[in-house]
């Protein structure tokens, strides 16, 4: 029942061309984003004394050189974005998609205003300083302006090229050279679109793309993934989806990624501003506290099944999972427990993570656990180090893992004993 | 024998790769086996003599049987126990079978 009906919406979301492309497109940008992370990480280790350190031995300077790397990263999210999701979706439509990603890239700075708001020391109002591309917009700021802009000039780019418009030249104008105008007029086409665009918008309040975007609809689906019941939501439909043995985390992940991206650089630029963490829901709230093991939280299981099992099969499972799951891999125990189609450890499967949301928000809101710093950790970093990076250095995020770890463990048990007394049983019924 | 296997990021099928290759070392058979993640395919697709595709992603299979169909190699899905339990002896006879009909 639940096969039918989950399996061909699932498919269809996972599926969509422009989901698609939006997530293996923005993928091109996690990479960038973890090696910036590493110098994140070491300019705001919370040992006492280590600024002054730091001072000491580099200069007083020694911040804002140590994060250029920082600013090469995560400050360029969204131009890395406009190529990548350009390039994934002209790949789907198979035409050139090199050409595509250079003219989305094109058009995305079209669409980005060329002077920033610069405030002198001693002035009262700030003067408009040009020559510039203000590099909030080509970071998290930006992203949805770079996404849009990506689908909106690829669809342009190969509708043109797919109903293969031609201009006639006069007989004598050699076949070369009316191919190379031909292969202009896409791109002219889209350019001269978000030219107009522009025009027009610079005309109203909004002034750019970019206000008119942010304030519409990036803000809003930001304020609306970032609450408690919106991770709820999330991860009940990504255990749903593994509960029928389908990837959830990257059919949710495909639609909600971007908006926990920025909530996750929307941290980082806090904290390097040195303001007051926002956000308590981020990619790395997900990754690294609430799916400890793999999506299910299902370390814990492992666990259980290396040390406590009575069953040869639970036993044989665990030493096979175990190894994957210290990186958050859990096909072995979705597919090999298995957990899919299977009632009685679906319970715990969706129940878990789902505690585990309401846990971890409860320690961030309190203050009791420091709120995620921006650091994008990779989602195979093994729990305990995961926490304490993911925090910007703070063993409160190891801790509050700890908590999480306990809290699946007392979910996950009884299910547990349940599923290894019946492995017994028919391991008994078939040695008599 | 080139065998191209695939999921959603080509983590936990590398791990499936592992024990196919040693399951091909003890039958005596050369063969090439490695993972990608659904978004590389078209990267790697000429290179393999067949593709598997990971249970979890099964929904990305009528659109990757087109694609193997159009390149002339046979495209299916990897059996989930299997899958599960890294049986990769299974996995490898699984896609000996397939190119050989």
């Amino acid at each position: 029942m639940l096969e039918e009906k989950v399996m061909p919406v699932a498919g269809r979301i996972a599926g969509q061309r422009h989901l698609q492309a939006l997530r293996d497109g923005i993928i091109l940008t996690m990479p960038l984003l973890i090696i910036g992370s590493v110098f994140l990480i070491l300019g705001f280790l919370p040992f006492d004394g280590y600024p002054e350190f730091m001072a000491r031995t580099f200069g007083d300077n020694w911040l804002t050189k140590l994060l250029y790397p920082v600013n090469a990263t995560f400050d360029i999210m969204a131009l890395i974005a406009a190529f990548g999701v350009a390039y994934r979706l002209a790949e789907q439509y198979k035409v050139d998609a090199l050409n595509a990603g250079a003219i989305s890239v094109a058009a995305f700075i079209l669409a980005t205003p060329y002077f920033t708001l610069f405030t002198p020391e001693g002035a009262t109002a700030a003067v408009q300083v040009g020559g510039v591309l203000p590099m909030a917009f080509l970071g998290s700021k930006g992203l949805f302006v770079a996404m849009i802009l990506a689908m909106f000039s690829t669809e342009i780019y190969r509708f043109i090229i797919q109903k293969n418009i031609v201009i006639k030249m006069p007989d004598g104008v050699p076949p070369s050279v009316s191919k190379s105008f031909v292969a202009l007029f896409p791109g002219f086409l889209v350019i001269l679109c978000v030219w107009i665009i522009r025009l027009l918008i610079e005309k109203t309040s909004f002034e750019s793309l970019h206000n008119v975007i942010g304030q519409l609809l990036q803000e809003p689906l930001g304020a609306l993934g970032g609450t408690l019941i919106g991770a709820l939501i999330a991860v009940f439909f990504v255990q749903l989806l593994w509960s029928t043995g389908l990837h959830g985390a990257s059919i949710v992940g495909g639609v909600m990624a971007p908006i926990w991206l920025a909530q996750t650089d929307a941290n980082r630029v806090a904290l390097q501003a040195g303001k007051e963490i926002p956000n308590i829901i981020s990619q790395q709230f997900f990754d690294i506290f609430i799916y400890m093991g793999g999506s299910g939280a299902t370390l814990v299981f492992a666990l259980m099944m290396l040390f406590m099992a009575k069953s040869q099969q639970s036993k044989q499972l665990g030493r096979l999972a175990i190894g994957p799951g210290i990186f958050n891999i859990n096909e072995p125990i979705t597919f090999g427990a298995p957990i899919v189609l299977n009632p009685l450890l679906i319970i715990p499967f969706i129940l878990t993570p789902l505690a585990l949301v309401i846990t971890t928000y409860i320690g961030m809101s309190t203050g009791f656990a420091p709120k995620t710093a921006g650091v994008a950790v990779p989602w195979t970093t093994p729990p305990i180090i995961g926490g304490y990076l993911a925090s910007g250095g703070n063993i409160r995020g190891a801790l509050m893992q700890v908590i999480n770890l306990a809290v699946a463990f007392v979910i996950y048990y009884p299910f547990f004993r349940m599923w290894d007394k019946q492995n017994f049983k028919v391991e008994q019924g078939a040695n008599k | 024998m080139n065998i191209l296997l695939c999921c959603a990021a080509g983590m936990s099928t590398s791990l499936l790769v592992t024990k196919m290759e040693a399951a091909a070392k003890a039958e005596g058979i050369s063969a090439k086996i490695w993972a990608v993640s659904a978004s590389e395919i078209n990267n790697h697709i000429d290179q393999a003599d067949v593709l598997l595709v990971g249970p979890q992603v099964r929904y990305l299979l009528p659109k990757l049987k087109k694609t193997g169909l159009e390149k002339g190699i046979p495209v299916d899905l990897i059996n989930s126990v299997h899958y599960g339990m890294c049986n990769g002896a299974e996995v490898l006879k699984f896609a000996k079978s397939l190119l050989d009909s």
